[in-house]
């Protein structure tokens, strides 16, 4: 009885080791077992003990995560700052044209009018002084 | 003698799970690691080194008959980007905001293909360019980096690829972009877009 429960006690804490002893790899290199302790203090030296007491193994992780995120991001853009939409790098010719266009029309009109009744002019007068 | 082997039991299956609980997060940051650092590894095929950032003075483009200074361009009021003034010495302009030609990046270049009543724009032929052209940029510092065409495409305004215009390349590359297709309502329907890769650098010929 006593034999099986120590047993099953040692396999319990031998377990809870392996466990955590991959944690503590992965985590900051300095120095393996004390690293509740020591990692925490850089970052906020005065919540880190109190924190680091039960979550040993969660707590350097973030801590770590936080100081390499900022480093990737800032080198992310080559382009610092992307346009809206489609460059409009083309100027059509066609409304000046119109206008144009229009202007000559109305103009080529006023000339067809104009000789119109000029035309009527002289012909009544020819038709008046019977020549 | 049947109640110590389940007590033993217990014991092993929480030892497991602490044993889980313990590995899990170191893990998840490796995993989530691992994306960012393997991320910006790609082809390493280069032919021509990188340049230090140096602006762009002129465009040369034997196949169309470009050679034009070049202009600064920023971003628009509206969030657009500037475009060259339309005048009748129509000229090429460069997105400050891109890489200068040669540095890793996009290196975005714009034109107009026509200019009003003054006619054609200095990228009126862009879109006869074909793979394998040669571009060539002149840089304030004195030397020329020369482009080969990889693409050239033709696509609506309304689509316009800004990802694959502006975003983020391995090698330095550059983007010539003017408008195309018909015209509806007095404007271009479609964007041409040339595509190119750094070919070879050097001291600029004057």
């Amino acid at each position: 009885m006593r034999r099986t429960i120590l047993s099953a006690v040692a396999l319990a804490c031998t377990a809870v080791l392996a466990g955590t002893a991959p944690a503590f790899a992965d985590g900051p290199s300095p120095v393996p077992s004390k690293t509740p302790a020591q990692s925490a203090p850089s970052p906020v030296p005065s919540e880190a003990p109190s924190k680091a007491a039960t979550p040993s193994p969660s707590k350097p992780g973030p801590a770590d995560e936080a100081a390499a995120t900022p480093a990737p991001a800032p080198a992310d853009r080559q382009v610092s700052a992307v346009p809206e939409g489609a460059p409009d790098t083309g100027v059509a010719a066609r409304p000046a044209d119109g206008s144009d266009e229009g202007l000559i029309g109305a103009g080529a009109g006023a000339v067809l009018v104009a000789g119109g009744a000029v035309l009527l002019v002289v012909r009544r007068r020819r038709a008046a002084t019977g020549a | 003698m049947t109640r110590p082997p389940g007590r033993a039991l217990a014991a092993v299956a929480l030892a497991v799970l602490l044993a889980g609980c313990g590995g899990g997060p170191g893990e998840q940051t490796a995993a989530k690691d691992r994306p960012a650092t393997t991320a910006p590894s790609a082809p390493a095929a280069e032919p021509a080194r990188p340049l230090e950032r140096s602006v762009p003075v002129g465009l040369r483009i034997p196949a169309i008959g470009v050679d034009t200074p070049v202009l600064r361009l920023g971003l628009a009021a509206d969030g657009t980007v500037e475009v060259p003034p339309v005048t009748d010495d129509d000229r090429a302009g460069w997105y400050r905001h891109s890489p200068t030609p040669g540095q890793v990046g996009p290196s975005v270049l714009l034109g107009h293909v026509t200019v009003g009543t003054h006619g054609d724009g200095v990228f009126r032929h862009l879109a006869r360019l074909h793979r394998g052209d040669r571009i060539e940029t002149r840089l304030e510092n004195g030397t020329a980096a020369g482009f080969t065409v990889t693409a050239v495409r033709t696509v609506r305004k309304a689509e316009f690829p800004t990802d694959d215009v502006y975003g983020n390349v391995d090698r330095p590359e550059l983007r010539l972009v003017t408008c195309g297709g018909p015209l509806t309502g007095g404007e271009y329907r479609d964007n041409v877009i040339v595509f190119a890769r750094l070919a070879t650098t050097g001291p600029a010929a004057s």
